[in-house]
């Protein structure tokens, strides 16, 4: 899905939790996740500890969206 | 180490006022087994059944399955850590029922267990139905959660399998098979010449029931480590899965591993089988970043020429795979991984969810998503309520002449990754 939409001329970021995957398969943009039952979240965190870490996710997932890259990467 | 298997061939399962083995025959009270499994006040009833091969009986959903031991020698007792206290096993006399089977049945999660037939095409896909099976079909007290439940089942199962075991403390083994170990010093000094080869289990501890237990400990927070292959032989590693059942492993599997017995078969012939070395395969990446690099480690550290690694369960343990082969490799130690497919209903997709070219000798335990029907059956052990809702199966599952079409997924130990089944590709 992630070359498809990307065929489209629409840059894609892939948020996912095992990045070599995501290499593999060919993503450009690549943020790491939590874990795969999770990867947006952190059960083991307290409300509003979870709400920061989400919206590091996504602040750092449009960073990269907007970052010229030349090649795939993995924004750590 | 030295362990003894002394192998007691069970013939027949009947229901009788008390619980014996005569003649081959074990003979099972229902009252003594189910005060057994009752121990657990979380478990509120359980009922037995036998299903024998040829039957037309149809067991789901199958939780776990587990050959009966009694341990009669040595060190530790049966199932280390989980039943008896915490001891290594692997050494002295060990008695197998050969032949049977106990198996735990009822919903845990419903649509994650397996199915067992006894006759028919789906007999031919799963190694339980040439067992005679005893099985044990658990209801939960009202309000438990699924993991309570599979908890609960679980050891439920263990003590049942421990009870019939010890019906055999006093027999004479029809057959016994003595398999021995060396230490690293030894190995080299006795087969100088013969490639070192270990074997990588990867054990499944995805959580959420997807799980393994070591000596009693949860996979999922163990580093990877070395064990005697008798260790595993004499019930040191238990399931704790409820999960599409074609490629995980039933504690059967794992005190009966065939990579085990074949490398025991080859040690001191055309190998020198140095060890096993445990994995896992856990959610998060660090963790299996941290466990490769461990377990390439351990094959470098021990000097291997080879590794032989097997897989359990599919989709994102299948980089935990290509990790630990790329990093074994990349230590000059040769691989052969073992795994299974994901290829679609025709066969045409990708196989594995990574790849890389150091995994150039796979061997495959078959398509799981290949579609089988499976024709009604006269009886039915459990409850048909959630077989259209098992992984691997789909909402038009049970048809109107009460056949199933199901994907192969969902029977147990069909596409097993230790080579427990027949089914491979080429």
């Amino acid at each position: 899905m992630v070359k498809e939409i990307e065929r489209a001329g629409i840059p894609v970021v892939h948020i996912c939790t095992v990045t070599p995957i995501s290499m593999t398969v060919g993503a450009n943009r690549i943020v790491p996740a939590i874990a795969i039952p999770h990867p947006l979240g952190n059960p083991a965190l307290d409300k509003d500890e979870e709400k920061a870490l989400r919206r590091s996710i996504i602040e750092k997932a449009l960073g990269a969206l907007t970052t010229e890259v030349s090649g795939q990467t993995i924004f750590e | 180490m030295r362990l003894e298997m002394g192998h007691i061939y069970i013939k027949d399962i009947q229901f009788a006022d008390s619980s014996k083995i005569e003649n081959g025959v074990l003979y099972v009270s229902r009252e003594e087994a189910a005060a057994v499994a009752l121990e657990d006040e979380k478990i509120k009833n359980v009922v037995f059944d036998i299903a024998k091969p040829g039957e037309s009986v149809r067991i789901t959903p199958v939780k776990d399955v587990i050959e009966p031991r009694v341990k009669v020698s040595g060190r530790g007792g049966v199932f280390p850590g989980v039943l008896a206290k915490v001891d290594t096993v692997g050494s002295g006399t060990t008695y197998a029922l050969k032949g049977m089977a106990v198996v735990t049945a009822g919903k845990i999660v419903g649509f994650q267990e397996g199915i067992i037939d006894m006759s028919g095409p789906g007999a031919d896909y799963t190694p339980f139905s040439k067992t005679l099976n005893l099985v044990m079909v658990c209801e939960p007290q009202e309000g438990l959660e699924p993991h309570e439940y599979e908890a609960a089942v679980r050891f439920a199962g263990f003590r049942v399998a421990a009870y019939v075991g010890e019906l055999a403390r006093e027999l004479t083994p029809d057959e016994t098979k003595v398999y021995e170990t060396c230490t690293i010093k030894e190995g080299l000094e006795k087969y100088p010449d013969l490639p070192r080869v270990a074997y990588v289990q990867m054990l499944q501890s995805q959580g959420l029931l997807h799980d393994t237990y070591v000596y009693g400990v949860d996979a999922k927070k163990i580093l990877p480590t070395i064990l005697s292959p008798t260790e595993t032989m004499d019930g040191a590693i238990v399931s704790g899965n409820c999960v599409s059942a074609c490629d995980k492993n039933p504690t059967y599997v794992h005190q009966n591993n065939p990579v085990v017995e074949d490398l025991f078969a080859q040690h001191g012939k055309t190998l020198n089988f140095v060890c096993q070395i445990i994995t896992n395969e856990n959610v998060y990446l660090a963790d299996k970043m941290r466990s490769s690099d461990w377990t390439a480690k351990l094959c470098a550290m021990l000097d291997l020429d080879g590794a032989i690694v097997s897989q359990e369960g599919f989709g994102n343990p299948d980089t935990d795979l290509i990790m630990n082969c790329k990093k074994i490799e990349a230590e000059g130690v040769k691989t052969v991984i073992i795994t299974d497919e994901y290829a679609g209903r025709d066969g045409k997709s990708q196989s594995l969810a990574d790849a890389d070219e150091a995994a150039d000798a796979v061997i495959t335990g078959g398509n799981a998503n290949e579609v089988v029907i499976l024709p009604k059956m006269d009886k039915v052990i459990g409850t048909l309520d959630y077989v259209n809702k098992i992984a691997g199966a789909s909402e038009d599952t049970l048809r109107a002449d009460g056949s199933l079409e199901v994907e192969l997924q969902v029977i147990t130990g069909a596409t097993n990754e230790t080579g427990f089944n027949k089914l491979s590709a080429r």
